[in-house]
């Protein structure tokens, strides 16, 4: 049985729907990503979740239990906000100890000092929020979550404000923590690069519907429709007709083909030892070299339109601006869709 | 780069001047003896400061007037600050209403608002025309915009509703949001705007004229009836009352300034009793 269930909730403002019949089912200590764009409605999905939104729709479990019309503090669902939301009134320990305090626990003073130890905030008890990093910061919103043991962990884009390299080791501790502690957990993000990381599963939202779920592989590898192709790597999206032109073959039916960059082989043109069996060829130039840390992307312009290529940076250069290139298209990496 | 710090100077000097003259001026009259046609006073004088605290009437003025004040504020920050916070996080599409409530005192000209409630409250259920109750709602209305700005203000910059959400969410009634997490955010705000208002209301005159006049004898009033008999009077008393307000502004900004500055002390303490408070009810 699911641990968590999200069955058919709808949302609207006034007359603009934000969640559009949404169902999701997650199993105990899953850590399930939704993914999509500013205003996909998955924030909205998180707060409704945490039952700081209502819903006009559907219901939502947890371990069984109908939440769908109590109030956030009796949900027993932790979150950590985007801003983070530390109380600035109140030192680290305080911030950690609320929640225990509120429920008037007995040895609140042991698992605050365990959770402190567990997010490395040891020496930083009597600091105040705005004496702390970014990071520290985030580290204190997700102790005062976690030290509630919820059953289910909300992330509204915690880590967003916070520069790559913090951002990296982050998601790492996050993941490690989460992990420890077994906790469902529900995060939140616009960055693909994150969900694909963190998730177990990965939620791609968009205009308030769930359109594609699965594992991070599955959303990579086959993305069911151009948004998630296009949201999700820098897949190439080819107009099919344009396509068939380009590859001179009419064998293949649908409407477009997504190709990821990374599938896609470049060989100057010249040399002859081209496999036809498996791979379309499309002649180009090469019209733009970037590199993306240890990534080179070509971009290829086609007759018809431009392709990127992106292969791993350890040669240096391998290809010019300008020169004159084929395309090799390996057949069973097209994803028609 | 240096040659524009001196005119940054030089300006402000100007304009500390300007401010200043009007009170310094104001000062040296109320301790002035013959001063006609000379630059300074020719002698000085203690006497129209002798005679103003010797006046009874001068002390009853005052406390009147403290009265008023105390009883205006405290009246404002008890309705006010929750009235705020629930519109700003619970009805949050009312919140251009009582804006537009909050700015009225300023497009009703005193005057127009006296008789107006002279006209309302002399007879019918509430009949306090003349009294100073009547004073006490028409001020609580003069200073509804510091209130409001200021409280708003404050909700605003600590983001009061997120900070809620997270106590909610953490297992806190929204009471216990309001008082644990959101309250000791905003004090500070608050005293700025009750500071604003005290000041106002200590020299307010339209209202307390036409509303009560005679009857119930302010500051404001006192001194305008002083005004006719010597001004070195009046200035003794202007200068009495500024320094009042100079003082009180000065001891609560001092207070709250320490509050801040030492946030480790009163933390250590806050944590000490926190943990004395946990043990003792371990060990029940």
């Amino acid at each position: 049985m699911s641990y968590v269930t999200i069955d058919q909730v709808t949302k609207g403002y006034e007359n603009q729907v934000v969640l559009n019949d949404i169902s999701i089912k997650l199993k105990k200590g899953e850590f399930a990503t939704l993914l999509g764009q500013s205003g996909c409605g998955k924030s909205t999905l998180l707060r409704s979740i945490a039952g700081l939104e209502d819903v006009d729709l559907g219901r939502i479990l947890i371990d069984g239990k109908d939440i769908t019309n109590l109030s956030p503090r009796q949900r027993e669902v932790g979150m950590v906000f985007q801003s983070y939301a530390l109380f600035p009134n109140m030192s680290v320990f305080d911030n950690i100890a609320y929640g225990l305090k509120m429920k008037k626990v007995k040895d609140i003073k042991s698992r605050v000092k365990k959770m402190i130890d567990m997010v490395d905030l040891i020496g930083k008890e009597e600091s105040y929020p705005h004496q702390l990093s970014g990071g520290q910061q985030q580290r204190v919103a997700l102790a005062r979550a976690l030290v509630m043991e919820p059953k289910v962990l909300l992330l509204d884009e915690p880590l967003s404000a916070l520069d790559a390299k913090i951002r990296k080791s982050l998601q790492k501790e996050l993941k490690r923590i989460q992990k420890e502690l077994d906790i469902t957990t529900i995060f939140v993000t616009h960055d693909q690069e994150e969900a694909m990381t963190m998730s177990d599963r990965i939620f791609v939202m968009n205009k308030g519907q769930v359109v594609q779920s699965g594992s991070p592989s599955e959303i990579y590898t086959s993305p069911v429709n151009t948004f998630v192709a296009k949201f999700i790597g820098n897949y190439n999206v080819c107009d099919l007709e344009v396509f068939r032109k380009l590859v001179r073959s009419t064998e293949i039916k649908g409407n477009e083909v997504a190709i990821r960059p990374e599938v896609l082989q470049l060989v100057s043109v010249g040399q002859d030892s081209l496999d036809l069996q498996e791979n379309w060829v499309i002649k180009g130039v090469i019209k733009d070299v970037s590199m993306i840390g240890n990534v080179l992307r070509y971009e290829v312009e086609t007759e018809e339109s431009a392709f990127l290529v992106d292969y791993l940076h350890h040669r240096g250069n391998m290809f010019e601006q300008g020169e004159r290139v084929h395309i090799l298209v390996p057949k069973k990496e097209c994803i028609i869709l | 780069m240096k040659s524009s710090l001196t005119i940054h100077k030089v300006i402000v000097g100007l304009l500390v001047i300007y401010l200043l003259i009007p009170l310094v001026g104001t000062f040296l009259f109320s301790i002035a003896g013959k001063w006609d046609h000379t630059i300074l006073p020719e002698s000085y004088t203690m006497k129209w400061y002798i005679e103003l605290f010797q006046d009874e009437r001068f002390y009853d003025a005052f406390q009147r007037t403290l009265f008023l004040i105390v009883m205006t504020v405290g009246l404002s920050v008890v309705i006010m600050i929750p009235t705020i916070f629930i519109i700003t996080v619970y009805f949050s599409k009312w919140e251009g209403l009582l804006q537009a409530a909050a700015m009225l005192p300023y497009g009703i000209p005193p005057i127009v608002g006296a008789v107006g409630l002279i006209k309302i409250y002399s007879d019918g259920p509430i009949q306090i025309a003349g009294t100073p109750w009547i004073l006490i709602g028409a001020y609580f209305i003069t200073i509804l915009p510091f209130m409001y700005q200021g409280i708003r203000n404050s909700l605003r910059t600590v983001n009061a509703v997120q900070l809620v959400n997270a106590a909610e969410l953490l297992g806190a009634t929204k009471f216990q949001a309001f008082r644990t997490v959101v309250f000791p955010n905003i004090t500070s705000g608050i005293l700025v705007s009750t500071l604003l208002s005290v000041a106002l209301l200590f020299s307010e005159f339209a209202f307390a004229n036409l509303l009560v006049g005679g009857r119930f004898e302010t500051l404001q009033i006192y001194l305008a009836d002083k005004l006719n008999s010597s001004g070195h009077l009046t200035s003794a008393i202007v200068i009495t009352y500024y320094s009042v307000i100079l003082l009180l502004t000065g001891a609560v900004l001092k207070l709250t300034f320490r509050n801040e500055k030492k946030p480790v002390v009163s933390n250590k303490k806050r944590i000490l009793s926190f943990h004395k408070n946990t043990t003792l009810e371990g060990e029940k």
